[in-house]
Formats: C-alpha cells, sequence, structure tokens
C-alpha cells in the first residue's frame, strides 16, 4: 500500500477500509474486497503500477464501470483493483479513417454521442452503454442488440495499447484494417483482463443507417415469437436487431419505461431493419407479414423516432428494471443455434420451477443468445444464491448441449470459470492456457477467471458435453 | 525425399504432428497450395495435404451457419451454399482453387470485405490439429460466443504456423435475389478515389468498391451491388451520380472485378506490394505509386485501406521501389509486406522488412504451440 | 444465545432496506453523477453511496464511520440517479435517510452544531430573520467585503466570501399578496412564500402571483405557513423538517384550493414529499399525503393548465437549465419548456447537461466549496457555450449559484427565473 502511495501519489491510490468494501461488486452476484484500489490517470501510471505488483507478486484486476454480468472485476483472489474512470478521454476522432482512438475509461455511448455529428456511430451496443466503458466492452468482446447484422466489439476494434503484467507497454495493431503476423488485437479482446490491462483503443466508426424501421410484436406463446425468428431468417431476411422478452420481464419494462408493450402477450418480438431508405419498407411489410402468419396479437411499427427511442428504452433497462421485480437477480447468458429457441426456452422455464424461482427473459433471438434472469432474494439465506446458480448451471448446460456457448457476451468471468470444462476439453482449454502464458507468464493479470481454478471449481467434475 | 501425408481426420492428422514434433521433421501444410508464395518456406521433410479434411459437415440453413473441412475447395463450399439459397460473403483470389483452410490461414480476403467483413469476422470456429499431437477447438457454432480466448482470430493469418485447421464453420447469409454492377473510368486517381469514398460510404451498400490503375494513365473504378431489387437499383443509381460528378465514364463492369481480385494469381513476376492503410491513405499511396516506373498493376480497396501494386522490371528498380512502398504504408500509418516476388528477388527482398508491433508476443505464441518449431519454417520469419 | 443484534442504524429514519434492494447494481447511474465526474471514485457514485448504506445493514461499516460521512456529505441529492435508474430506486429518500443517521451518530464539533442551529432553527424558518440577514449580506456585498474577507486569507473568511458571491445584488422581501383571477376563472390556489424565495426573490413571488392571476387562477392568502422544511431534510435534520411540514399542512389545509403552488422546485420535491416524512406519524401521515397530493410546481401548474392569455413578445435569445429537483425530484421536463416556447420572439437555443446539477444544491456550498465550484464551471462552460444571453431556470439556488458562477466567469449572461420572464413578457403585452 505505502509503496503504491509513493510511486503514485495519494489521489491515485485507495487503501481506507471503507473505500475498498466499495469495489467488492460488479454488476453481478459475487463479491471479494480488493487490497488496494488504484485511480491512473495515464498510460505511464498503468504502467509504473504494473511493474509495481509485478515487483511484489501482486495480482491486478482491471475495471471500467463495474456494470459486467460475470464477476469479471471482482479481484476474487485479491490485489490491487485498476480503476480507469479518470482514463476518460475520447482521444481523436478521425472522420476520413473512420476511426476514433479513446482511452479505456470513455462510456460506450459518449463515443456515439461524440461522433453522431459526423454521421457515425460505435456499433456495439450493449444495454449498458450509458454507463458501460469500452475498456470493459474490449475486455468482455460485448454485444447488444444490433450485433445480428453488424458484429460484436472485436469487429470493430482495430488497434489497442496494451501494458502487460511486467510493466510493457505494447501497441498492437493501428487504424489500418489489419497489421501483419498473428491477430493479437484479436486475441486479446474478450480476454477478460486476463492478458494485460488495454490503455488505449482505435476504434472503427460506421456510418449511421440512413433509415431504420422497427416493429413490436406480439404473441399470445414464446413459442410462437420463437418460431417466428427462424421463419423471418429463413425468408432471407437478415434484420439488424431481433430481440425477445416474455411476460415477466414485460411487466418489469412497462413499469419503467412504458415503453407501450402489451402486458397481456405471453411473448413479444422487437424486430428493427435499417439500411438505404429503398429497401426497408419492403421488409419492413415482408416482416410484418410473417408475424401475423405466425399469429401475433398485434404489430406495431413505430412511427417516429421518438418512438422507436421507447421501444429500445424498454429493452435496454429490462435488466436493470428487474429491480422492480427481485431485489437480486442472476442473469445467464447462454447461446444457442436459434432453431432450438422454442425447446430451449422451455428447459430454461423448467429449470426455474425446478428451483422454486421466477425466471424472466429478455434476450437476443436473432443471436440464438438467451439472458434467462433468474429472479431470488438474498435476504431470505444462503440457499437462494445457491438455488439461482444451480438453476443457471441446469440452463447452461442445455445450450451446451444443443451445440451452443456458456456465454455469448457477459464474459466467463468468476461466475462461470467453473462450468468452462461444460464447453471446452482438456485440450481446448490447454490451447487457451498458451496464449495466457505468452501475455501473462506469471498469472498475475485477473487470476481466478476464465479458466477452471482447482480451489473453486472442486465441486465441479464436468466432461464436456459439447458436440 | 519430401514425404507426403494425407491424414483422414483431425486425430490422424494431429499424430502425423505428435510424431513430426517428436522426430523434428519440419512440416509444411497444403490445401489447395495456392499462396505457397507467401513466406520463406524452404523444402520441408513432410508435406501434409488436407484434401481428405473436407466435404461439408453440418449446414442449418435457418442458423446461418456452416461447418466443413478445411480442405474443401472455397467454389466448392460456395456451390453447396447457393443450393439452399445462401452464400459464403468471401471473395478470396485463386477463387477457383483455394480451400477454405488456406484462405484462412492466409488471411485471404477480397473485395467484399468492407460490406461484409473478413475471415475473421465471419470465422465463429475451427478445430486445429496441434503439434503436440492433440485436438483442440477453438470458439462453437453459435454466432455469438465469448466463452475463453478467441483463439479463432490468432489462427487467421497464422499461415500454418500454429497447427492445422482442420475444420470451421462460418457465417453465411441469405443469397441476394439482384445484381448489378458497372466500371468507370477516370483520367485523375484523385476523381476515381473521391467517387470510390463517396459511395462506399454512402447510404447504398454496394459489395464492392475497387479502384484500378491502367497504362495512361487511366484509373478504373469497379463497383457491385447486391441484394434486393430495390437496394441494387438505388446503389446503382447513386454510384452513376456520383461518378457523372467527377467527369467519369460508365461502362459495362463485365469480368473486371474477377480480374482485380485475381492480381495476386497472376503476379508471378517482379514483385507484388500488399499494404493494409488508414483508408483516407489508400488514394495518396496509390498516387505515389502510380509515378514509379516499375508499377505494372495496382488494385485498391479503398472502403478497407487494402492496396496492391505489381512492380515489374529491371531487380534493382523493383527491390528499390517495393521498399519504398513498404516504407511509405508504414509512414503513413498502415504496415504491409512482400507478397509474392520472382524467385531471383527472394534473397533480395525480405517479406518483411521490418518486424509488426508485438513480435515479442507471436514468438512466445508460436514457441508454446509448436514448441520444437516443426510447422511452416520460415513463413512468418519477422527481421 | 445471543442477545439481539443491535441495530446498526440509531433510529427509524434509517435509509430504508427495502428501498436498498432495490438497487441491482447496475451502474447505471455513474455516468449522470457530478461527483462521480468530478472524482472518478465510486465511494462518490449513487451505487457506492448505497453500497454504503446497505454494508452499515450489515454490520461492516458503523454509521458514524468517517468515510459514510464525507461520502454522503458530497452527495449533491440532486437525484439525477432516480432519473436514469430503470429499477426505480428512490435515491433522495435513501440520502437524506443516510444524513439523518449521521447527524445523530457522529458527534459534531461545537461549531458546526452552533452554525447548524442557526441556520436550521433560527434562520430559515423565520422570515424576518432571514430577511435581515439577506439585507446584511446584500450591503456586506456592496461593501466589498468579499474582498476583504478573501485578504485575511483565514480559510472560514474565505468561505464566507464565495457565499457572498452567491447573494444576488437586489432583495426584495415583499410579502406575498392574495390577487383574484382575471377574466374567466379557472382555478384558485393558495401559494408557498417560501424562507429564502420569501425573502431575497419576493420580486418573483409577485411576479408568479401576477402571472398565475392572468391566466384566470385566483390566488389566496394563506396565514401561517412557514419554510418547507426541505434544507433541512437535505441535511438530515429530520425532526426539525417533521416539526415545519407540520406547521404547513395544518396552514394550508385552512385554504380550500385546488392547489398548492411552489416557484422553488427545492421546496416543492420536499413538500410533495411530506407523506414519506411523516410517514410513522399515525396523526399526520394521512394529512400529509393528502397534502402532499396538492403540491403544484408553478410551471407544472400553469403548463398543465395551459396559457389562456398570449404573452407579449420578448427578442432574447434563451437557454434553459433544468432545476435537479424539478426534473429529477418532481419529472417535471416538458411544462416548463412548453412556457418557454409560449413566449413569442424568444430564440431558445439548446443547453448541454442542462439535466445537470448547478452545484447549488442547498447548503452544498457552504460544505463542500471546491466541488461545488468545479460542478458549477462546468455548468458555466455549458451555458457559455450555447450562445444563450439569458439563462432560464426555477428555483432560488440555481438563480443564485449560477448568477454567481457565471459572474465570476465575467460573463454577461443573464439568469431569470422562468415566472419572472412570463411575467416580462406579460409586462410587454
Amino acid at each position: 500500500m505505502r509503496g503504491l502511495t509513493t510511486l503514485l501519489g495519494d489521489s491515485k491510490v485507495l487503501g481506507a477500509h471503507d473505500d475498498l468494501l466499495i469495489y467488492e461488486y460488479d454488476g453481478a452476484v459475487d463479491t471479494a474486497t480488493p487490497d488496494a484500489v488504484v485511480l491512473p490517470e495515464s498510460t505511464a501510471d498503468v504502467a509504473a503500477l504494473a511493474r509495481f505488483c509485478h515487483e511484489h507478486d501482486v495480482p491486478i484486476v482491471p475495471r471500467g464501470a463495474g456494470t459486467g454480468l460475470s464477476g469479471g472485476a471482482i479481484p476474487v483472489e485479491g490485489g490491487v483493483v485498476v480503476s480507469f474512470a479518470r482514463m476518460a478521454r475520447i482521444l481523436e476522432i478521425d472522420v476520413p479513417n473512420l476511426r476514433a482512438v479513446v482511452q479505456p475509461g470513455v462510456i460506450n455511448l459518449h463515443l456515439s454521442t461524440a461522433v453522431a455529428p459526423h454521421g457515425l456511430h460505435f456499433v456495439p451496443d450493449p444495454s449498458s452503454q450509458k454507463a458501460c466503458t469500452l475498456g470493459g466492452n474490449v475486455a468482455e468482446n460485448s454485444g447488444g442488440p444490433h450485433t445480428l447484422a453488424y458484429g460484436v466489439t472485436t469487429n470493430h476494434v482495430t488497434g489497442i495499447e496494451i501494458v502487460l503484467s511486467d510493466g510493457t507497454v505494447v501497441r498492437l495493431g493501428g487504424k489500418a484494417v489489419e497489421d501483419e503476423g498473428y491477430d493479437l488485437v484479436g486475441a486479446f479482446v474478450g480476454s477478460e483482463g486476463t492478458l494485460g490491462l488495454v490503455t488505449e483503443i482505435t476504434v472503427r466508426l460506421t456510418p449511421l443507417p440512413e433509415d431504420k424501421r422497427t416493429l413490436m410484436a406480439a404473441f399470445a406463446t414464446m413459442d410462437e415469437a420463437s418460431e417466428t425468428v427462424s421463419a423471418i431468417i429463413a425468408a432471407g431476411i437478415v434484420p439488424s436487431a431481433i430481440e425477445m422478452m416474455d411476460q415477466l420481464a414485460t411487466q418489469a419494462v412497462e413499469a419503467a419505461v412504458h415503453a407501450g408493450y402489451p402486458l397481456d402477450a405471453g411473448g413479444i418480438l422487437l424486430v428493427e431493419v435499417d439500411g438505404p431508405r429503398d429497401g426497408l419498407d419492403e421488409a419492413r411489410a415482408r416482416i410484418e407479414a410473417i408475424c401475423r402468419e405466425h399469429t401475433a396479437t398485434e404489430v406495431r411499427v413505430a412511427a417516429s423516432a421518438l418512438d422507436r427511442e421507447r421501444l429500445w428504452a424498454g429493452r435496454k433497462g429490462a435488466f436493470a428494471a428487474m429491480g422492480r421485480l427481485s431485489p437480486d437477480y442472476y442473469v445467464q447468458d447462454g447461446v444457442i443455434p436459434r432453431t432450438r429457441l422454442p425447446e430451449i426456452l422451455k428447459l430454461v422455464m423448467e429449470a426455474g420451477a425446478r428451483h422454486r424461482l421466477r425466471v424472466a427473459n429478455v434476450f437476443h433471438a436473432g443471436d440464438g443468445n438467451l439472458h434467462p434472469l433468474i429472479l431470488f432474494d438474498s435476504r431470505l439465506g444462503p440457499d437462494e444464491l445457491e438455488r439461482a446458480k444451480a438453476a443457471g448451471l441446469e440452463i447452461l448446460t442445455a445450450c451446451v448441449e444443443a451445440g451452443g456457448s456458456i456465454t455469448g457476451e457477459h464474459g466467463v468471468g468468476m461466475e462461470k470459470n467453473c462450468y468452462m470444462p461444460l464447453q471446452f476439453r482438456p485440450s481446448d482449454l490447454a490451447a487457451m492456457r498458451r496464449v495466457k502464458d505468452a501475455f501473462d507468464p506469471d498469472g498475475l493479470m485477473n487470476p481466478g477467471k476464465v479458466f477452471p481454478t482447482p480451489s473453486r471449481c472442486r465441486e465441479f467434475a464436468f466432461a464436456s458435453t459439447a458436440r | 525425399m519430401i514425404a507426403r501425408a494425407v491424414p483422414a481426420d483431425a486425430t490422424e492428422c494431429a499424430l502425423i504432428l505428435a510424431e513430426a514434433s517428436r522426430d523434428r521433421h519440419t512440416v509444411r501444410i497444403i490445401g489447395s497450395g495456392t499462396k505457397s508464395y507467401v513466406g520463406d518456406v524452404g523444402p520441408t521433410d513432410l508435406e501434409l495435404s488436407t484434401s481428405h479434411l473436407a466435404g461439408v459437415i453440418d449446414h442449418v440453413p435457418a442458423d446461418l451457419t456452416v461447418t466443413v473441412g478445411a480442405g474443401i475447395r472455397v467454389a466448392e463450399l460456395s456451390a453447396a451454399l447457393a443450393r439452399a439459397g445462401q452464400f459464403l460473403p468471401l471473395d478470396p483470389p485463386h477463387a477457383d482453387q483455394a480451400t477454405v483452410g488456406g484462405v484462412i490461414a492466409a488471411n485471404s480476403n477480397g473485395f467484399w470485405r468492407a460490406r461484409y467483413g473478413a475471415v475473421r469476422d465471419l470465422l465463429i470456429g475451427t478445430r486445429i490439429a496441434l503439434a503436440d499431437g492433440t485436438v483442440a477447438r477453438a470458439g462453437g457454432r453459435v454466432v455469438k460466443n465469448v466463452a475463453g480466448y478467441d483463439l479463432d482470430k490468432l489462427l487467421v493469418g497464422s499461415f500454418g504456423t500454429l497447427g492445422v485447421i482442420v475444420e470451421a464453420t462460418f457465417k453465411v447469409l441469405p443469397a441476394p435475389v439482384a445484381s448489378s454492377g458497372l466500371l468507370a473510368r477516370f483520367a485523375r486517381s484523385a476523381d476515381a478515389f473521391a467517387a470510390a469514398n463517396a459511395v462506399a460510404r454512402g447510404a447504398s451498400r454496394v459489395e464492392a468498391c475497387v479502384v484500378e490503375w491502367g497504362e495512361g494513365p487511366t484509373w478504373r473504378l469497379a463497383l457491385q451491388a447486391r441484394g434486393s431489387g430495390p437496394t441494387v437499383e438505388r446503389a446503382v443509381a447513386d454510384a452513376r451520380r456520383e461518378i457523372a460528378a467527377r467527369q467519369g465514364s460508365t461502362h459495362e463492369l463485365g469480368n473486371s472485378l474477377a480480374a482485380m481480385r485475381e492480381l495476386p494469381a497472376r503476379a508471378m513476376d517482379g514483385a507484388l506490394v500488399r499494404v493494409s492503410l488508414p483508408i483516407a491513405a489508400a488514394s495518396a499511396f496509390a498516387e505515389t505509386a502510380a509515378r514509379l516506373e516499375t508499377l505494372a498493376a495496382l488494385v485498391a480497396d479503398p472502403a478497407s485501406g487494402v492496396v496492391r501494386a505489381h512492380l515489374v522490371g529491371d531487380d534493382d528498380a523493383v527491390v528499390r521501389d517495393a521498399e519504398a512502398l513498404l516504407l511509405a504504408a508504414r509512414v503513413i500509418g498502415g504496415n504491409g509486406r512482400i507478397e509474392r516476388r520472382a524467385e531471383p528477388l527472394r534473397s533480395r527482398l525480405p517479406t518483411w522488412p521490418t518486424p509488426p508491433n508485438g513480435d515479442f508476443l507471436m514468438r512466445r505464441i508460436k514457441d508454446a504451440f509448436d514448441p520444437a518449431g516443426i510447422l511452416e519454417p520460415g513463413r512468418l520469419a519477422f527481421p | 444465545m445471543t442477545g439481539p443484534v443491535p441495530l446498526p442504524y440509531p433510529n427509524a429514519d434509517a435509509p430504508s432496506q427495502e428501498l436498498i434492494a432495490a438497487c441491482v447494481h447496475c451502474g447505471f447511474c455513474l455516468p449522470t453523477c457530478p461527483t462521480f465526474a468530478v472524482l472518478g471514485v465510486e465511494m462518490d457514485s449513487p451505487r457506492g453511496r448505497i453500497r454504503l448504506m446497505k454494508t452499515v445493514w450489515e454490520h461492516r461499516l458503523g454509521a458514524d464511520a468517517a468515510g459514510l460521512d464525507d461520502h454522503i456529505s458530497k452527495c449533491l441529492d440532486c437525484r439525477a440517479c432516480e432519473t436514469a435508474c430503470p429499477s426505480g430506486v428512490e435515491y433522495g429518500k435513501l440520502v437524506e435517510g443516510a444524513r439523518s443517521q449521521i447527524v445523530v451518530a457522529r458527534p459534531r464539533s461545537p461549531l458546526e452544531r452552533l452554525l447548524r442551529t442557526a441556520a436550521f432553527e433560527w434562520l430559515l424558518p423565520h422570515r424576518r430573520a432571514l430577511g435581515a440577514f439577506a439585507k446584511l449580506s446584500i450591503a456586506a456585498k456592496r461593501l466589498g467585503m468579499g474582498a476583504l474577507l478573501r485578504a485575511t486569507r483565514v480559510g472560514v473568511a474565505r468561505r464566507m466570501a464565495d457565499l457572498l458571491d452567491l447573494v444576488p445584488d437586489r432583495a426584495s422581501a415583499s410579502p406575498l399578496r392574495a390577487m383574484p383571477a382575471r377574466g374567466e376563472p379557472r382555478g384558485r390556489v393558495a401559494m408557498l412564500q417560501g424562507c429564502v424565495m420569501g425573502s431575497v426573490f419576493g420580486e418573483t413571488n409577485a411576479a408568479t402571483v401576477r402571472v398565475l392571476a392572468r391566466n384566470g387562477v385566483e390566488i389566496v392568502d394563506t396565514i401561517g405557513q412557514t419554510c418547507c422544511g426541505a434544507l433541512h431534510a437535505h441535511a438530515g435534520e429530520r425532526p426539525l423538517a417533521r416539526d415545519l411540514a407540520r406547521r404547513n399542512i395544518a396552514a394550508f389545509e385552512q385554504a380550500a384550493v385546488d392547489a398548492v403552488v411552489v416557484n422553488a422546485a427545492g421546496c416543492g420535491a420536499a413538500m410533495k414529499e411530506y407523506g414519506w416524512l411523516l410517514k410513522d406519524d399515525p396523526k399526520w401521515s394521512a394529512r400529509a399525503s393528502a397534502f402532499a397530493a396538492k403540491v403544484r410546481d408553478a410551471t407544472e401548474f400553469l403548463g398543465d393548465l395551459g396559457i389562456s392569455e398570449r404573452p407579449g413578445n420578448i427578442r432574447r435569445k434563451v437557454t434553459w437549465d433544468d432545476p435537479c429537483h424539478l426534473l429529477h425530484g418532481q419529472k417535471i421536463r416538458s411544462q416548463p419548456r412548453a412556457l418557454l416556447a409560449a413566449i413569442p420572439g424568444l430564440q431558445i437555443v439548446p443547453l448541454e447537461e442542462a439535466d445537470w446539477c448547478c452545484g447549488s444544491a442547498g447548503t452544498y456550498n457552504v460544505t463542500q466549496p471546491e466541488l461545488a465550484r468545479s460542478i458549477l464551471e462546468r455548468k458555466v462552460a455549458n451555458i457559455v457555450r450555447s450562445g444563450a444571453d439569458t439563462v432560464v431556470t426555477a428555483n432560488p439556488g440555481c438563480l443564485m449559484q449560477i448568477q454567481s458562477g457565471l459572474r465570476s466567469a465575467g460573463s454577461s449572461v443573464r439568469v431569470v427565473h422562468l415566472l419572472d420572464l412570463l411575467d416580462e413578457a406579460y409586462g410587454t403585452n
């Protein structure tokens, strides 16, 4: 502690017990108290800090806005939490090259707002985009509703500056679409802070679509809504987003934002198409027809930009609105081939019922990326979280058995690292481990994440059920 | 005497690699062998062919994904997808022969990149046979997946130096129903690039938008739009307007795009320089290259910043100009390589004059995956 | 068996566990919090402060902890986080609850106790004393006391000097007068005179009355009304706030009116929460809720009623700054904008971060001078950038704070209350 203060100065180091308590949690359910919190203001600060930690064999855990949903920013093995709240400047907006250079603490939406006057945006739009940072997006390879057509964070990052756990500063990639040699930028994005600390990011900016059409379709059942999703894709239409919500989620959302979703619907779809104006009405009409063929009880087309914003505000505020239904929720992020939606959704609800917990669903149906929100109340005792986790594990097992993944955008973190063997065989994990060792041979970067750890994962012994 | 192995499956492939590792036998991996000109691989002890690791393994049209053996030719995969009304949105050079594995390993992209993404964006899963005899899977068969490290990205452009890709899963798209294109000629490069940029950044999303230099000089702009009827009409109308505004003449597209794409296949003499630039710099770079006496062909994809320049003539002049172009690319924030050069130039013109950033990390990764150094020695030999 | 665990908080005003449970720590509030923007540490974010309150309930932190006091004190109580919160966390109630506990649990220095007593018990509830104090302050300012105080280089004196900067150049303590409706009667209301409004912004009160009357609203006299107690509640002085609330409820119950109109956003927000303030008082809770339901901000009341007489022309370039306790505290957004738009001749320009606090926040200037200054500077920069010659708002604290900020930045931009502007517009008819 004292060494850190000497190195960086009082204002950049937190060590008081009361303060550390406030860095023991993020957007998910796991907690652990750090030994110190450092608030760097430059790459040099980060490098100095890393050298210090390397010398003293102290774990380093990066933190953006702490909105993560897999415990990625939790110092499960102690050490120093590095908050990037003070490295939050947009360094450059390069319109001719369609790039922006930002510090990791810049908030996702702030970037899109800053470049909007140039008719551009940053494509990945996680639901937490009002709060989450681009550094966090890089760590988690964040997605969002519009990744169906436009890809996730990794498809929109062309360069990074990183600090390795020994304090080495490396710049990878740049403004060009690719660099020579191995795609280290690609390997780093989504590594959840386990390979190094990102201190600068060069992102791709994308021209805003000329126009959009947004539809809300209500169905009596989730099955009908799921089948509609497959039918839209089968018709050769690739919308920019297809989101689905069940009745319980709709109720929470309506209370929060009054988006105008019908409360009596069993399932709701939010479908958006965008692009050149000329093809949009045709696409919208086709989607509308498909919804009606699948017995939609109501189809509403957003009449104005405001109307569209309201429909989206409902979707994007959905997780956070769960506080209206339950003091705690445990959200899963499994992915399945979208053709398996109806059967897996059924398994999800059965898992909830088995553990006597309510489950709300609000998710990226077009990607097959489920988000069952398992509602519980930790005030009723530790058993609540245990049951929520048990239900979650059953859901993830079903996802993997269906040929899917345990996480589509939230990351593995400390929440699902013990479940990695569900999806990956030892040889798969060993291959990943080689990359880890190349970047962080001493294992100081965000330990206890992504890979199963013997101490915490003893009770789980899985054989991969993946196809 | 070079031995040849044709493994029938991933396990056999891994076993062959394990033996080679043990015996320190060097291995060269061959799909169709179309891009063997990249880098400096000499003769190896073993040639491993992926030709039996082929075929479509799984295709669920409604999931918009396809899983194939790495040895399948892209053309064959495209035909299979077309039967289901879908397509793999990649248009790499060596279109007739290139295999899926080779396209991944060489990060071989065409002109559709800005519209649909590159290999790295479309590949969602792989199976690889590793030098230690194990088979590892990376990614999966679902379109969204952040479980563990994205090893697929490392494989793209790794030229087989980390392992043998035996299976790959891609995102695919519904086949467009309408298609149209046109060719324009300009006297000045600035006009050609300005028109290309206006079209590429405009609201109507074209599929390909390529500028080619020709003797004269003339600058040709090839444009292709595919999609629904109204979007294609709109794209062509927009393009015509932008071209007319810059005094370009319009012509039939014909086969021009394919010819432009196949420049690497044709460039057997002299040197082929390939650079990747910040997109706004492509125009100035092309203009600079056009002043070189050795320039025989130049094809630029302004929307992705990838430019290829084919230089021919006196060896000294080719070496000098190729080095100058690579240096220029670096100075303006890009990077590049000598993608192909005639045999006599090999010793004088290294593929990479300078190492890329992070090369020490690349070396560590290479050592971790292939400690005996048997895979594709010399292929990614950075200085 | 062990005995019952002692409650971690001193009394029933503690931040309720039920309200805390609504927070799912999603972090959506962080970017909307002015103190987090300046300090960049999570203890000084809404989510962090709620977490602090929670850790007290978990017996991991004492209600008297210095850290708790520090971070809860730094909160502006601007409630921007409430607007951002999808889970509907009632943060204002939580932070005021926490303050009420810290006031009890943490011993204060004799000087601080004296200052609190002076401000909360002597000055604010007594209009004449406050009026006299205001006059005295203005006189001090005219005499150049600010420079004198700063020259002493004594910390307290310099803080006093900063405070003097806030004091407007003129004070008007003209008392509120009843007025009959003009034209077709459209309503009958009582009005809160307010402590600061009454003693410093008497002219604004008079303007409000005139504007309402012109629009067919009768304003009746209310005997016995007093300070609303908002500042007390913000500072954690809940017993005092409750006393004032009871007196106001009793006073306004005498008048049979459609609404109790308030032209100070901070007061209106507090009065709308009288039901919550007195929820544990069986004799008063129902009366308090009934009263609270009648409270309307002046811009809300007039905006909902609609303007019946067209105001005259004003040629000026204006921008609207949302008072926090209007926008976030009372969720009033469209009505003041509609009223502004109803004045012909105005050129209305957008203000970046109009939904951000100006740093006034009750006694914040006194307790957190440096933070208040950074937050004010951000507001002033946005106002200057807007290009407006006049910034319009609707709360006395904001009026004083923004005016002082603009003055020290050497800007000539004027700050006016929306009702004053409307009154001026009617005057030009």
